[in-house]
């Protein structure tokens, strides 16, 4: 174990990141090289000439046009509840790319397992409702850089985020004294960039655009997998996702933006929608985000109501495709296909 | 599974349908008697840290307190593109910042650090503060040099309310006190600082640049839209958001000279961005539901055969946790308040501005 933990240190080291403590902190497993470990870059790739270099994908759809969406209900025999979502990688039809995995584009694969509702342990408090517990984890191969197994802080926020908006929904009321748990893990991940931004463009900032779309699948998902665990709700949430794009320098409105195929994203939103209350219980904004009180001097953005309410649209989409997918499961149990 | 949600509301059904009923009428009556936009009263000092660039304390009526200490380090960049991108660098709109050089920690006592409280409050503070990807610009020394921002937040006191809004107050005047010390290399020197502290740079320098941000927290019961809540109110909203917003830097169109008496003058249209929206979920949903008469046995009614049917939903003076979200309308009302001329948001920075220095 000594001897583990002293070779483990020089790469610690030599990492730019600063996060070692987690790896640190995780004794229970022989874990990877510490600072991560990305595909392979190809000096060719590198090239200088412009036409030579690797076009960032583009868009193919129109802006208000949504990913293709696969939706199972019930994937996880042992479990409760289970669904699994896969949103369509892009596909690029002039890539140049010589068809190696580690170039393409990844689509967004989610697989999410609901446990219970299941009593508290007997020295657990008095509670008069559901105890609802999240957790969201990237699987260590689901991004460009390898995960660890300990959840990171952009997990932990994921989870929060999934709490808020499926609490609203879970009538806890009905479930005293017991506890669900609704787990997801991220098999792809959504990109915050193109790849080609990291290596050959300098610096971005990668501003954590991919989280968004992930967490609108996750609240999808989650959903189908609550509906599917049978547990009561005021009505199915969707999770959908709108963001403001830079294209030619002018702003534009788009609906479920995939990071890699925009060169700047301004603004995104994510709401967790009911469709049949009009209500949002999850509601994320960020970025430079227009206002009507604003001052007219100012280049006008999209606003915030904008935002929102293509955000809602996109939700309603998926609501779509998730109703489409519980009636789906139904028709199988009642044995009417 | 650890019962995190169990947070202590030491308010029986009674006393939240009360407070429910209280802060819905209008105009709101709250326990301590404030208005809805009225922020608690609060003791502010800057720079009182010694050993940082910058640093703040803000100590809330109700007890609460928060010191901010901010740290700066030169770091060498990593990246392989140095060599590559020799034309990219003249370019119009090149992002050469990173969000990676800004380190936010927040340190509330009684929790640990990777408990998902601290994280989420984090979160929220370095995505207003990153939002527009203009700060971390500044931090940007050479192509091979850039400040390292360490921003460290420390609740002293027991989370007594929720914390977010005193946080981020602090951070803010924090940020505003944050010097840098003068650069005298050039170019893609080692970097060569001078020693004498009074030629530091500010690392922000309103109104030739943006505000550092602040994060409001604004909750509603019913229509009623209630600014800076107590740990009380929070515990009978309908809604909370954690909105960020930071103010734009005047356009260079009013002459320079004449802006610090504009400042004096408070009459400035301030003009407000918006940065980040968060819904926050609220503690009234573990609240403990209330039982109307006629379905409580020990007030000589029945007790409810089924749970579906609802049993006394709904009645008057019954507290029922909300469920379900906020509507899309109210949602807008919420933002648009913190937002309005005149509104709460440029009240705030009014009276940070007091407060500064």
């Amino acid at each position: 174990m000594d001897a583990i933990h002293h070779s483990s240190e020089p790469s610690a080291t030599l990492s730019p990141t600063h996060n070692m403590l987690p790896v640190l902190a995780d004794r229970k497993r022989v874990n990877g090289p510490l600072g991560g470990t990305s595909a392979p870059i190809y000096s060719k790739y590198l090239a200088k000439d412009p036409k030579e270099l690797p076009e960032r994908p583009t868009r193919s759809r129109p802006n208000n046009v949504l990913r293709k969406m696969f939706l199972k209900t019930g994937v996880t025999p042992s479990a409760s509840g289970s669904a699994y979502l896969e949103l369509a990688a892009p596909i690029n039809s002039k890539s140049v790319a010589p068809g190696l995995a580690s170039l393409s584009p990844s689509g967004l694969k989610l697989t999410c397992t609901v446990h219970g509702p299941r009593p508290l342990p007997r020295t657990a408090q008095f509670s008069p409702h559901i105890i609802l517990t999240t957790h969201v984890k990237y699987a260590p191969f689901a991004t460009r850089k390898r995960r660890g197994y300990l959840k990171d802080s952009n997990e932990r926020d994921l989870g929060v985020h999934l709490e808020a908006a499926l609490r609203g929904v879970i009538i806890g009321d009905r479930w005293p004294k017991s506890g669900v748990e609704v787990i997801i893990t991220i098999l792809e991940g959504e990109e915050d960039q193109w790849w080609g931004d990291d290596i050959s463009r300098g610096n971005t900032s990668a501003t954590g655009w991919g989280m968004m779309s992930v967490l609108s699948g996750c609240i999808t998902v989650a959903s189908a997998a609550i509906a599917d665990a049978g547990i009561d709700c005021v009505d199915v949430v969707a999770g959908g996702v709108a963001a403001v794009v830079k294209e030619a320098g002018i702003p534009n409105l788009v609906l479920d933006p995939v990071p890699s195929e925009h060169k700047d994203i301004i603004a995104a939103c994510i709401v967790a929608y009911l469709p049949s209350r009009d209500e949002i219980t999850d509601l994320w904004v960020k970025g430079e985000i227009g206002h009507q009180n604003q001052a007219e001097d100012r280049p006008q953005t999209s606003t915030y109501e904008e935002l929102t309410d293509n955000a809602v649209q996109a939700a309603l989409g998926a609501h779509r495709v998730l109703i489409s997918a519980l009636k789906e499961t139904a028709d199988v149990k009642l044995g009417r296909t | 599974m650890a019962p995190q949600s169990l947070q202590q509301i030491l308010l029986s059904p009674a006393e939240l349908s009360y407070l429910h009923t209280s802060l819905s009428s209008n105009p709101p009556i709250r326990p301590d008697g404030r208005t809805a936009t009225q922020f608690r009263p609060l003791i502010a000092e800057s720079d009182i840290l010694p050993g940082t660039n910058g640093s703040a304390r803000i100590c809330f009526a109700d007890g609460t307190e928060a010191v901010v200490g901010v740290k700066a380090e030169v770091e060498r960049s990593s990246g392989i593109s140095r060599d590559v991108d020799g034309e990219g660098e003249g370019e119009e709109g090149v992002k050469k910042g990173r969000n990676e050089w800004v380190e936010i920690s927040v340190d509330i006592p009684g929790e640990r650090d990777d408990d998902s409280n601290p994280i989420f409050l984090a979160a929220v503070l370095s995505e207003a503060l990153l939002a527009d990807g203009e700060f971390v610009e500044r931090l940007w020394i050479n192509r091979h040099f850039h400040w390292r921002l360490y921003l460290d937040v420390l609740l002293l006191s027991p989370p007594l309310s929720y914390p977010l809004p005193l946080l981020s107050l602090t951070t803010h005047l924090a940020l505003l006190t944050t010097r840098l010390p003068k650069l005298l290399s050039e170019k893609d020197e080692d970097p060569l600082f001078s020693d004498d502290w009074d030629a530091s740079e500010p690392l922000y320098h309103p109104p030739h640049t943006s505000h550092p941000p602040i994060t409001l927290l604004v909750m509603a019961v019913q229509e009623t839209i209630i600014f800076d809540p107590s740990k009380e109110e929070l515990a009978v909203a309908d809604a909370v958001l954690a909105v960020s917003l930071s103010e734009s830097p005047t356009s260079n169109s009013s002459s320079q000279d004449t802006e610090m008496e504009m400042d004096v003058e408070g009459g400035k249209k301030r003009n407000l961005r918006l940065l980040a929206v968060r819904t926050i979920d609220p503690p009234s949903r573990l609240t403990h539901k209330g039982l109307a008469n006629k379905v409580n046995t020990a007030t000589g009614g029945t007790a409810q055969k089924n749970l579906e049917d609802g049993g006394g939903d709904g009645e008057e003076g019954v507290w029922c946790p909300p469920r379900g979200g906020a509507k899309r309308g109210l949602i807008k009302e919420m933002i648009g308040r913190v937002l309005e001329r005149g509104g709460v948001g440029e009240e705030v920075l009014d009276g940070l501005c007091g407060a500064e220095l």
